[in-house]
């Protein structure tokens, strides 16, 4: 079995077909921008892209995965056509986002899947769409303000 | 009693030598001395502040003409290290690209303050700055020898300095090949050093600027290194059963099944002090290994919430007049009574809270014959040296811990266990070892913020002053919180504890007043979270001046000023601007509701709080809608790192107020994972507007923590507002709302 993360081809011992993609990621593939919170699929932090799609991966078996393309953090920026960083990476910075840091992976992840799908959210839709996605720091307006301007900029 | 404690000094010097670290543009200063205890005292947390000279230990002039900062604070995302390179930026007419920021490893400085308590700014600004500018004027003699002129001929340039013929010299150029920079000898007394990290806001090139912490594009791009994701070559990866119960005793566990598991290099059993671990090749066997052991315990399932509830009534203690310390004691309280025209009683109670960062600790140690490499996050790195060392019998300096950033501290991570046990299991099996908690280890094996329960008796006189105020509190130890037993009640008894008590002294006018506290202790586990007393003291103090205004007929935020004396005048101004930016006094739609509250943090920083809820009757549910803050300070150095401390707090203290509570049954913590303790999220977060007092020549003071006490009160209050019912419970939900009435 093979999986596509990032565009590479990764094969899949035998062995680890069923563990969860989160564990295959972090500990198989070496991919540790993916992170986890809870396990039980309740804080975001561990959100990857199938697809194009928001996926929790600690409640995904690299056995299900199929065909499906996985996108992490590492490879966010790949699957966008400019220069540099991912538009919703960029105004992660410019806003000023990350307190401690660790869940945003899973909140970008989770902004730039409801990016790709719904060009310009309005707030309720922001905020709705973010709300699987925990936040310890407490940066949530600071998210807000990031995603509405990716939309403002695109 | 067999133990004996030694103070020896260490030269800085030999502080340096003993490390290796000796580096070419270091500055160098005499190092006062370094506490090294040999005894069997438990190991405790780095407590002592800085001195004003340690500054110099932190500060390295690099041949490429940048300067690298052993930012003396760990890093969980209050920016501290941002701010103080704001400072070291000042100082040295440098920019951030001028500064290598990082987090030092244990054997990189000598042992400074744990990160906690929101001092990272105000213990460290003072320090940063003054070893920053000892090493420009040190750099400026180097250039005046280089130039054969008079120092007082060499001008500060732009990472550098400008010759009276114009030529820039930049830092880089006057790094000496070997040896220090200045020697402890050569040091400026402080009036002859000039300071420009101390001059008038208008003058300050990089304070005051919203420079973006430096590690920002590795967070958003996956690239930073927490402690879950370090490797290292030939890791083992070890899982540890913790005790299921408070003081649960292991019975049995079944070892020979565990071992059977291809991959598992071997088991550590030890019932004396029911340690269950393992170690394997790799960690996706872990899981199966674990309930292959099936361990056995024994667990007092005799303790619930009710119990705990009846030991921390503060009625009871009431009752029995037994009240250990009388924190406050003036005037009368039967002539305040008497002159009152209004009294009212109010009984506040919160409960045990967790910390719940999203990122769950983790260890990797390497115990190897002559040194041990612990790679971890702590937000005190020489305290986690130390219970290492004690773990395994080990002299602390032969323990070397690497540093890295907390995904999330909260008073939490003072100590990281699954680093101890990871260093107990790699000296069995004689290898690097990872352990790693999870979401349940988290809930069920870390300290808790007491709970708190108040009793006020208060009044107000005929002209809208506080006739008396009568408070009376029961809560735990939060610094001495995990000492064990006897010792615990000893020190109860001794000294009220000074975290459990912040804040408790209202800012008010009160001629007649008396404040009395008696500790508790319990078996659940007590130690520090945001804010320490600070919130649960507020909550009661707060929500009781609206009481008191409201049955007095008065404007809550006119009835504080009103009781407010001149020497609380920050106070009142932080209370005038957030009238003003929130409106304070426009009407409010139905169901919907304001509330204001205010504290100082520390007797330093003053905010002042205003929040709007609304209930949703349909959905059953009290939301924070809108949040309003104005804080006070001090010095700012990085506004946008203080406005996101400061939305930080409004959130976590709507978090506290509206959700959050530990229970404990059948001799354990209920909750365990978070669809049972669910913080706060995106959707029920209010939008929240900042204002500082600034410019401020004032010192820069408490910020990570400053603006949470309000916040539960000014909560408790817009829902009185909105409903006419007194929640004087956290957490106030909708269904305690309608329940309980005023």
């Amino acid at each position: 079995m093979q999986l596509l993360i990032n565009g590479n081809p990764i094969t899949v011992p035998e062995e680890l077909q069923d563990v969860t993609l989160l564990d295959f990621l972090r500990d198989f593939a070496g991919l540790t921008g993916t992170k986890y919170g809870c396990g039980i699929g309740l804080c975001g932090a561990c959100t990857v892209h199938l697809d194009g799609e928001a996926t929790r991966s600690c409640q995904t078996y690299v056995s299900d995965l199929d065909d499906a393309r996985v996108t992490t953090i590492e490879g966010l920026a790949q699957t966008f056509s400019g220069e540099g960083l991912h538009p919703v990476q960029q105004a992660w910075i410019a806003e000023g986002v990350p307190q401690c840091g660790y869940c945003q992976a899973g909140q970008i992840m989770t902004a730039s899947a409801l990016l790709r799908r719904v060009p310009d959210p309005t707030d309720e839709e922001i905020r709705e769409e973010m709300s699987g996605n925990l936040c310890r720091c407490g940066t949530y307006g600071r998210i807000s303000q990031a995603i509405a301007r990716v939309a403002q900029e695109a | 009693m067999g133990q004996q404690v030694e103070t020896r000094k260490i030269n800085r010097r030999l502080f340096l030598k003993r490390t290796g670290w000796v580096a070419a543009g270091l500055t160098v200063a005499a190092y006062t001395s370094y506490p090294v205890v040999h005894s069997t005292l438990p190991a405790l947390p780095t407590f002592d502040a800085p001195n004003t000279q340690d500054g110099v230990l932190w500060l390295q002039a690099m041949a490429d003409g940048r300067v690298r900062f052993f930012c003396p604070r760990m890093e969980m995302g209050q920016g501290a290290g941002v701010g103080l390179s704001q400072v070291v930026a000042e100082e040295l007419n440098i920019d951030q690209a001028d500064i290598e920021c990082i987090l030092p490893d244990t054997d990189q400085v000598p042992p400074f303050q744990m990160t906690v308590g929101s001092q990272s700014i105000a213990h460290f600004f003072d320090p940063v700055s003054w070893g920053a500018a000892q090493l420009r004027e040190a750099l400026r003699r180097l250039a005046a020898k280089k130039s054969d002129l008079p120092a007082d001929e060499i001008k500060d340039g732009r990472a550098g300095f400008v010759l009276p013929d114009g030529t820039l010299l930049g830092y880089g150029a006057l790094v000496p090949d070997t040896g220090v920079i200045v020697g402890d000898d050569q040091l400026l007394p402080d009036d002859a050093l000039p300071r420009l990290a101390l001059k008038s806001v208008k003058n300050h090139k990089a304070i005051g600027q919203d420079w973006r912490h430096h590690e920002l594009e590795a967070i958003v791009t996956g690239q930073m290194t927490y402690a879950r994701d370090v490797q290292v070559p030939d890791m083992a990866f070890g899982a540890v059963i913790y005790p299921p119960g408070f003081e649960a005793k292991l019975l049995s566990a079944d070892t020979n099944k565990a071992r059977a598991i291809p991959g598992i290099i071997g088991v550590e059993i030890n019932k004396g002090d029911d340690f269950v671990g393992l170690v394997a090749e790799h960690p996706f066997v872990l899981e199966t290994a674990i309930e292959a052991l099936n361990a056995e315990w024994q667990i007092d399932e005799t303790l619930d919430q009710g119990q705990i509830d009846a030991r921390l009534d503060v009625q009871k203690f009431r009752s029995d007049d037994d009240f250990a310390h009388t924190l406050l004691s003036s005037g009368d309280l039967g002539t305040g009574q008497r002159h009152a025209k209004h009294r009212v009683t109010g009984r506040y109670d919160t409960p045990f809270a967790a910390h719940a960062a999203i990122e769950p600790r983790s260890g990797v140690v390497w115990v190897k014959e002559d040194k041990i490499e612990v790679w971890c996050s702590t937000q005190d790195p020489y305290f986690v040296q130390n219970r290492v060392a004690k773990v395994l019998g080990r002299e602390a300096e032969d323990v070397v811990v690497h540093t890295h950033r907390i995904g999330g501290g909260f008073g939490g991570r003072v100590p990281c266990q699954a680093s101890e046990a990871a260093a107990r299991l790699s000296a069995t099996f004689n290898r690097p070892v990872r352990v790693q908690w999870d979401r349940e280890d988290e809930f069920s094996n870390n300290y808790f913020q007491p709970k708190f329960s108040h009793y006020i008796e208060a009044g107000v006189t005929s002209d809208g002053k506080i006739s008396h105020w009568d408070h009376d509190f029961v809560s735990s130890s939060i610094l001495t919180g995990t000492v064990p037993g006897l010792i615990g009640k000893a020190i109860d008894m001794a000294t009220p504890d000074d975290g459990t008590i912040r804040g408790i002294v209202p800012q008010y006018d009160m001629t007649n007043r008396r404040i009395r506290y008696a500790a508790v202790r319990t078996p659940v586990p007590i130690n520090a979270w945001r804010g320490l007393g600070s919130a649960p003291n507020a909550f009661a103090i707060e929500s009781m001046m609206d009481e008191l205004a409201l049955k007095a007929g008065i404007d809550p935020f006119q009835f504080r000023l009103q009781n407010l004396p001149p020497s609380s005048d920050r106070l009142a101004n932080v209370l005038r601007e957030v009238a003003e930016i929130s409106d304070w006094g426009r009407p409010t739609p139905p169901d919907t509701g304001r509330g204001l509250a205010c504290a100082v943090y520390k007797d330093e920083t003053a905010a002042a709080v205003v929040v709007d809820i609304q209930i949703d009757y349909t959905a059953r549910a009290v939301r924070v809608t809108r949040a309003w803050c104005a804080q006070d300070c001090g010095l700012v150095l990085n506004p946008h790192q203080v406005e996101s401390q400061i939305m930080g707090n409004i959130i976590w203290g709507s978090s506290m107020s509206l959700k959050e509570q530990i229970t404990i049954a059948a001799g354990r913590v209920d909750e365990d994972n978070f669809h049972m303790y669910e913080p706060l999220r995106h959707g029920s977060s209010p939008e929240v507007t900042v204002s500082l007092v600034v410019p401020s020549n004032m010192a820069p003071s408490a910020v990570g923590e400053a603006a949470l006490p309000p916040v539960p009160a000014a909560i408790a209050n817009a829902v009185f507002a909105a409903t006419g019912r007194r929640n004087r419970h956290l957490p106030m939900t909708y269904e305690s709302t309608f329940d309980e009435t005023g």
